[in-house]
């Protein structure tokens, strides 16, 4: 079979137009200085204009009835498929093509048939409508045949590696105040840091061996003006396509209202799927996009505009989402996972500016921007709301034993999950301490590692454990036993210390601080030993000159004294509780020594003067039951002794 | 969006206290003028919109251009109520009685309208489907001369503009979207191709969410103030609610949203006030509006240009049923003005949907703020309590 063009004659002017435009053209073809892009279109250009050309003068007298012919050839081949019921592309693409050959002949057709030289008359109008009428149909046919390839050929975006390789920073910290495990944080403050692999393998949305058979029915609709068609039924079926894999992605759609009184588990929960989710699907709309360009490809600037169609609706889901949690209360456990969300975007901020930087887009960009800016403020208000709760921490009874107060375990333990998000503090924190000097700059010229505890993070961390030391000495109050005050900020001091020479937050605190709190929990417990023995021990003090005028009786008061007030701190003390072994042994020691070294001195030289019977405890004895003291259970000298004699 | 000039807009738009920020003593007699002030910048905002909703004008009500004036005034209000409620005052003052109680319930009505806004935007792009169907009647119907093929395309795009207008409140707004383009024989061969295929999976918001007990729950609580209390910041805080559940209830009543069973249509609002007469009388028409369209409960909502389209493409696929090659020239040329009338239409949608859509946007956005900032002066004032731990 011919082809229309070789039968529709141009007039004679028109001819040397288009062999005007040929020579140029070909002319420009030649020059070396174009790129791909351009020389493809020229090319295209040169084919057209040769298929016009053909048209020799000679064939111009041919019939309207060739054309019929020619047409009836077209028209069967299209209606041959009317009352078929299978799909074109999936029986035979041999079929489609041959298809796509009638609606093109029909189209050349509609095209070239009013330029026929009895144009006008009644049996040419009547052809051009059957014309139009078969390509009506022919557009419907493709239609359906576009929506049903793109719908069974459709991929789902293997998730692959991708799920897996995205845990996110697993910090599980949904503690209150009270119970804290060290173990857990320790275990889950693992960073796995990932989820940005790449952008660059870009798995198809479409099997890849349909997109030829898109693209052509794509050029044949939008040669037949059918491209609002085409880009409705396009954009309908891909949109679709992206709704469901956000419910294979278990997203699920949520009012602000239903977030902002979600508990915090559940809530923790939908953050982590909605971080996975967001990092899979904005490589999902990179595919997305290059479809878009695939099937759009010489069409125009449609491409940018599909793109965006498809993916707003969806995108504006998550965006909501992660608006809700932005604008919910600012407590303190959020704060990690407000960090995710931040460090999630932020790092996919990039991608979606490149994804949507064409005009159509902008509306994406900029929300996904201030949904950045958002979620910073919410990250930044929370984190100063821990400092405000731990100052607002109220407790009206003393932790028993003197022990490590919860509220020292849970913030040292929140502090020591932070430096994960080092990176991401500093840039949080950095406009606020902006108006602050900056030891940094003083520093610029010492060490490196030096500087690390003078980052913006840092010194909000030493800012914490400041209100921290504020709030211990207040709690200290509480205990009546000022020596009770002292073991129990010793044992507070000692832990924040232990914490801050931890690896993670060690740089960040630095050695200047670490020293001047292990100077201060000494401190404490020199001042315990003070308050608690002092008293005692000034018993066992006997005036050195002229021992002799010391009557015996004061003496064995004195020894008598003494006896009791070991007894009763026994008693006491031994309820009372230093948890680290190496704290618990140095104070032992350091308390053997002092008390020890005095009885011993008193005893020996004194023995005789008191008589064994009032030295109730050899110094061997008092060496055992200090190592009693701080093992917070308590125990009772006078009973145990009564019951051993 | 418009998000970047926001702050811009937003103090343009306190015009209120241009003149009074040298007195901000909070003294009574200031605060009086301050509220006056507000009231009438309410009342005056609503009579201009009221008197320029005329019938047949530009911004006929219930248009898209009157929605974007209605979402205008709702931000300029919003902007004058900040001015009255946060600016320069002392925080104590809205955390005593009964203001503890109204900012926090009016607080609660933000985050709901945030809800509306999100469902509205939703809404909002159905329409713009409704648009490109009708866009597609348009230029099959502008094809010169015109012929059986052309005829039929566009009777497609309207039948399936049709059954999308034509869906009952209760379903899915997107179903009908999706079997705009397939025809019947495509919908089982898709059903065909994709055994299972969950259709429900369209949803726009939370399911079981209701734009109508949305609205119900915003003005539920809302009792003008009496007594004493009328003279109070109580007063701006009830006007504010008042504008936010009208303008929200209009958006709802306008634009597709999901499930409006039960919107309501009447609203106990003080009509005698200065401030609430032109709004109560908007209110009304756009009530008996509403009642109209519940005889025929239809998805697609009191939108002027909906409904225009509704009516262009019901009469233009009679047109297109009795059609047949050639045209007689009788009766065409009502047809070439309908055509021309909805392509109108459609350059209306074209120009003011997108545009609309990120006002609502802006006011989602504006809401979040002013939440916010008035959270920001309650905690100031000491009565949102620390955090649990």
């Amino acid at each position: 079979m011919g082809d229309f063009r070789s039968i529709l004659p141009l007039c004679e002017g028109e001819q040397h137009v288009i062999a005007a435009t040929q020579h140029l053209v070909k002319a420009l073809g030649a020059s070396k200085n174009l790129d791909d892009d351009l020389r493809k279109i020229l090319s295209q250009l040169d084919s057209h204009l040769s298929a016009m050309t053909i048209l020799s003068p000679e064939s111009r007298g041919t019939g309207f009835r060739e054309v019929e012919q020619q047409f009836k050839w077209a028209e069967e081949k299209i209606r041959g498929w009317e009352s078929n019921q299978s799909l074109m592309w999936d029986s035979d693409p041999l079929e489609a093509s041959e298809y796509l050959k009638a609606v093109v002949e029909i189209q050349t057709l509609v095209e070239g048939l009013p330029r026929l030289s009895m144009s006008g008359t009644r049996k040419q109008k009547e052809l051009l409508n059957r014309a139009e009428s078969i390509l009506q149909t022919a557009m419907s046919r493709l239609e359906e045949e576009l929506v049903h390839i793109l719908v069974k050929h459709k991929q789902y975006f293997e998730l692959g590696n991708m799920s897996f390789q995205y845990c996110g920073k697993d910090v599980v910290y949904d503690e209150s105040f009270v119970s804290v495990e060290d173990m857990r944080i320790e275990e889950a403050s693992q960073r796995n840091n990932s989820g940005n692999e790449s952008v660059d393998c870009v798995p198809d949305l479409v099997h890849p061996q349909v997109i030829p058979h898109l693209k052509s029915i794509a050029t044949v609709m939008f040669a037949s003006s059918y491209d609002q068609e085409f880009c409705q039924a396009f954009i309908s079926v891909r949109r679709d396509a992206l709704e469901e894999y956000l419910v294979i992605l278990k997203v699920e759609k949520f009012s602000i209202e239903d977030v902002l009184k979600m508990d915090w588990n559940c809530l923790n929960f939908e953050i982590q799927k909605w971080i996975r989710a967001l990092n899979v699907i904005i490589r999902y709309l990179a595919s997305e996009k290059r479809l878009c360009g695939q099937v759009f490809e010489d069409l125009g600037f449609l491409n940018p505009f599909c793109f965006v169609e498809i993916s707003k609706v969806s995108l504006l889901h998550l965006l909501n989402f992660g608006d809700a949690i932005a604008m919910g209360t600012p407590e303190p456990q959020k704060l990690f996972r407000l960090l995710d969300m931040y460090e999630v975007v932020a790092d996919n901020l990039l991608y979606i500016d490149t994804l949507f930087s064409e005009e159509a887009g902008t509306c994406v960009r900029i929300e996904f921007h201030q949904l950045l800016r958002r979620l910073a403020d919410s990250a930044r208000a929370t984190l100063f709301t821990f400092g405000n709760a731990i100052a607002a921490n109220a407790s009206t009874s003393p932790v028993p034993r003197g022990e490590i107060h919860p509220l020292t375990r849970y913030v040292m333990n929140y502090i020591k999950t932070l430096p994960i998000y080092c990176s991401i503090l500093n840039v949080l924190l950095k406009d606020q301490n902006a108006a602050a000097s900056n030891p940094v700059a003083e520093l610029e010229n010492g060490l490196e590692v030096s500087s690390m505890a003078y980052c913006p993070m840092a010194c909000h961390l030493r800012s914490i454990t400041c209100i921290l030391e504020a709030k211990l000495d207040s709690k200290s109050k509480l205990y009546k036993d000022c020596a009770l005050q002292h073991i129990f900020l010793m044992n507070n001091y000692h832990y924040m210390v232990e914490k801050a020479k931890s690896p993670e937050l060690k740089l960040f605190f630095g050695d200047e601080w670490i020293r001047e709190h292990i100077v201060k929990f000494k401190q404490h417990a020199t001042s315990y030993e003070r308050a608690t023995w002092s008293s005692a021990l000034s018993l066992l003090r006997v005036g050195s000159a002229g021992s002799s005028s010391t009557s015996k009786t004061i003496l064995k008061d004195k020894c008598r004294g003494f006896i009791i007030a070991f007894e009763e701190v026994y008693k006491s003390q031994t309820g009372w509780s230093i948890p680290d072994p190496k704290l618990r042994e140095d104070l032992q020691i350091s308390t053997s020594q002092k008390v020890v070294l005095a009885y011993r001195n008193f005893t020996g030289r004194n023995s005789a003067d008191i008589g064994e019977k009032y030295i109730k405890y050899t110094t061997d004895d008092l060496e055992k039951y200090i190592l009693d003291l701080f093992e917070g259970s308590p125990k009772s000298l006078q009973r145990s002794r009564s019951r051993r004699n | 969006m418009r998000a970047t000039d926001n702050q811009g807009s937003f103090l343009n738009r306190i015009s209120i206290r241009r003149n009074q920020v040298v007195s901000m003593d909070g003294n009574h007699e200031q605060e009086l003028q301050d509220l006056e002030l507000f009231q009438k910048q309410v009342a005056d905002r609503f009579s201009d919109l009221l008197s320029s909703s005329s019938e047949d004008g530009a911004d006929a009500l219930l248009s898209v251009s009157w929605l974007r004036k209605l979402v205008d005034v709702f931000l300029c209000c919003d902007a004058d109520f900040k001015a009255v409620l946060v600016v320069g005052r002392d925080p104590s003052q809205i955390s005593k009685p009964p203001l503890d109680r109204l900012v926090p319930e009016y607080l609660d009505r933000v985050v709901k309208a945030l809800d509306v806004c999100n469902a509205v935007s939703h809404g909002v792009e159905a329409v713009r489907h409704y648009q490109k169907l009708a866009e597609i009647a348009v230029s099959a119907f502008e094809q010169r001369p015109i012929f059986d093929g052309q005829v039929r395309r566009a009777k497609k795009a309207l039948n399936s503009l049709m059954l999308t207008l034509e869906e009952q409140e209760g379903s899915n707004l997107k179903s009908a979207e999706r079997t705009w383009s397939f025809g019947r024989r495509t919908a089982n061969i898709t059903d065909r191709a994709l055994p299972g295929r969950v259709h429900s999976l369209s949803w726009n918001m939370a399911k079981g969410w209701s734009a109508a007990k949305q609205i119900q729950a915003m003005s539920a609580n809302l009792v003008m103030p009496r007594g004493a209390e009328s003279s109070g910041l109580a007063s701006p805080v009830y006007i504010m609610s008042t504008v936010m559940v009208f303008v929200m209830w209009a958006l709802v009543a306008a634009i597709p949203c999901q499930e409006r069973n039960g919107l309501p249509t009447y609203f106990p609002w003080p009509r005698q006030q200065g401030w609430a007469q032109s709004m109560v009388a908007l209110q009304e028409k756009i009530s008996e509006e509403w009642k109209k369209k519940r005889e025929k409960p239809r998805l697609a909502g009191l939108l002027e240009e909906t409904q225009r389209l509704e009516r262009l493409g019901q009469s233009l696929i009679e047109f297109a049923e009795s059609f047949q090659f050639p045209t007689g020239a009788e009766g065409f040329e009502e047809v070439v003005a309908q055509v021309a009338e909805l392509a109108e239409t459609c350059k209306k949608m074209e120009e003011g949907l997108v545009p609309l859509q990120q006002q609502i946007r802006e006011v989602f956005h504006t809401l979040v703020r002013s939440r916010t900032e008035i959270l920001h002066v309650l905690d100031q004032g000491g009565k949102v309590s620390a955090p649990p731990m």
